[in-house]
């Protein structure tokens, strides 16, 4: 029977549905610490990458700090973590925090890049236009910047979500459920049904995140940006990305 | 310019994906069921004998040896691995530790490793699931209660000649010889914290079936699946009725290991599952619970041989330093190199060479 057939095979018993360790449950599972992860890293990655943004300070630190967390291994940081978290929490600290911590080392790199690149990409003409009606400068972030910010600033945290949707998967080497634990203990039981299983549920997941992100970014686009750029919603990140890091 | 990149892009990717699909013949251990099984003439560099057809005797082919993940079986792989070594063999150790016993299993299966340490009791109990020998009637037979009796070889018992004899009936129809079986025994040890034993009087297994709900358990991986584990009709749900509901509630971690060990200490699991040779146990003053129904096997350890690799070589001496080096292991001194790497943190190899030099087998 080939991969996919088992897969399929896998996924279509009704068995694998039910209870604790069943599909829905563990889907629950890795959603809620994939939200939890992406709601810290956003608070983080958002609140200094438009101040340093706005600001325009002590923008090399904060962007090769953030970059740090791109070098370092999500394992190694879930590992690095757990010692630490397991002394709070013996119970949630073992597997669950340390994966979110992971995960926000992980996810705060493409947010805070992306929201300083948003913010400080925004046309200077309009910023002085804004001071020039008397605008200060809460309101000129509020009016002028975030929202033209808004394209970059979503696919960022479009990047680092479907990222924490794949990668949240580590944490079940550590004992976590989550649709993790399919690709593990499918490994531990050489059940390729269950390994090849569980990858569509995260591939499925991971896409169905994209899509969602990208509806919301249309959503939050403000209408005459989205009217002015003939390709609404594109990318301009990594040509940003690049000149801002 | 963005179509220069695009093109330049798909082409790094093109010579990327032929690089790895030429290159890479025996790379993944894991995938025993899905690669195709290489043959001899895949086999790493270095290789003398790629004949298909073992001549008899005094040839020295490169053996692989592998194991499964935690420390005791690399150790006993490293141990044997520097045993052939000092007897003139080349070893290839690529396959030591690559995951549980079903994915070493399968790659001893397909030659991507011929040589591992078995453990004589649960590893029988792992081949009889899948040989048809001993196929029970039917899947709903084996859950209940009152189970048809496994035709004969097929159950593994407190005997160790046994075992080993029904281990080898079992593996003679896949080209693999069970060697001499070595006097040192670990089983599968469900210990609790000294504070738990006190609290809910727990001192053998049965004494855990009324609490279970109130302990947090901590299982290896394969544990659903292991007859002398969390299998239906296995040890823990027939014998000391473990529920489903517990067994699936548990915390998966490694057994044998140091994750089910911290987890342990951390109080994140009340009852893990251990090894009976782990020092963690006496160190912390754990209770091991009894097995007082006597679920756990005669569990000897034994080096699995594929019998293509003792066609080439001569099969006398071969056996004999493996042979040797398995006597001379017994429990106390596996539960001692054991200390040395989880409490002393000394490498495995530094650990299985200060040990064949004190046991004269290598000078």
């Amino acid at each position: 029977m080939s991969l996919l057939n088992q897969a399929l095979a896998w996924l279509s018993d009704p068995a694998h549905w039910q209870g604790s360790v069943g599909i829905p449950n563990r889907l629950f599972e890795h959603v809620l610490l994939a939200g939890a992860s992406l709601a810290i890293a956003t608070l983080i990655g958002l609140s200094i990458g438009v101040w340093i943004g706005h600001t325009g300070r002590h923008t090399t630190i904060a962007i090769n700090s953030a970059n740090f967390g791109r070098a370092l291994p999500s394992l190694a940081a879930i590992a690095i973590a757990q010692p630490f978290t397991v002394a709070i929490d013996p119970d949630l600290g073992f597997a669950v925090y340390p994966t979110i911590i992971g995960m926000i080392v992980l996810a705060v790199p493409p947010i805070l890049v992306n929201a300083y690149a948003g913010v400080a990409g925004v046309d200077r003409d309009l910023v002085e236009a804004g001071r020039g009606m008397g605008m200060r400068e809460r309101q000129l972030l509020t009016s002028v910047e975030l929202p033209l910010a808004v394209p970059v600033i979503a696919a960022g945290m479009r990047s680092a979500a479907v990222q924490i949707i794949a990668t949240s998967t580590l944490g079940a080497i550590f004992g976590f459920g989550g649709l993790g634990r399919y690709v593990i203990d499918g490994y531990a039981r050489q059940d390729n049904g269950q390994i090849w299983g569980g990858v569509i549920l995260v591939a499925g997941l991971a896409i169905a995140t994209e899509l969602a992100f990208v509806l919301l970014q249309r959503r939050l686009t403000p209408r005459g940006l989205r009217l002015q750029q003939p390709r609404s919603g594109a990318e301009p990140e990594p040509e940003r990305e690049l000149a801002a890091a | 310019m963005r179509q220069t990149r695009m093109l330049a892009l798909g082409a790094s990717v093109l010579a990327l994906i032929s690089a790895c699909t030429t290159g890479g013949g025996g790379a993944s251990p894991s995938t025993g069921t899905t690669v195709a099984p290489p043959t001899s003439a895949s086999q790493p560099s270095g290789t003398p004998a790629g004949q298909p057809s073992g001549t008899p005797g005094g040839q020295k082919p490169t053996v692989k040896v592998g194991s499964d993940g935690f420390y005791e079986a690399k150790l006993m792989a490293e141990i044997y691995a520097q045993a052939l070594e000092n007897g003139g063999y080349t070893v290839e150790r690529t396959g030591i530790g690559i995951g549980t016993r079903s994915v070493s299993a399968a790659a001893l299966d397909s030659n991507q490793i011929n040589l591992k340490p078995e453990y004589i009791g649960s590893g029988l109990g792992f081949y009889a699931k899948t040989d048809p020998k001993c196929a029970v009637a039917s899947p709903a037979a084996s859950a209940s209660a009152a189970a048809a009796p496994a035709p004969a070889g097929c159950t593994p018992t407190g005997d160790a000649t046994a075992n080993s004899a029904a281990l080898q009936a079992l593996l003679a129809s896949k080209g693999i010889t069970v060697l001499t079986y070595s006097p040192a025994v670990d089983t599968n040890a469900f210990v609790v914290r000294q504070d738990t034993a006190t609290q809910y009087s727990l001192a053998k297994m049965s004494d855990t079936t009324a609490v279970q709900d109130k302990i947090k358990w901590g299982l290896a991986t394969d544990c659903a699946t292991n007859a002398l584990c969390g299998a239906p009709g296995g040890a823990l749900q027939s014998a000391y009725g473990i529920t489903q509901k517990t067994i699936d509630g548990a915390k998966p971690l490694s057994a044998c290991d140091q994750p089910m060990v911290d987890a342990l200490k951390a109080k994140t699991i009340d009852l893990g599952e251990l090894c009976s040779t782990q020092p963690d146990i006496a160190k912390n003053s754990w209770v091991l619970l009894a097995d007082d129904k006597s679920t756990q096997p005669a569990d000897n350890l034994a080096p699995l041989v594929r019998d293509d690799l003792l066609a080439q070589v001569d099969k006398t001496s071969f056996e004999k330093i493996l042979n040797d080096a398995s006597a001379k292991m017994d429990t106390a001194t596996l539960t001692k190199l054991n200390a040395q790497i989880t409490f002393d943190k000394k490498d495995i190899p530094v650990v299985a060479t200060q040990w064949l030099k004190d046991s004269g087998l290598v000078k």
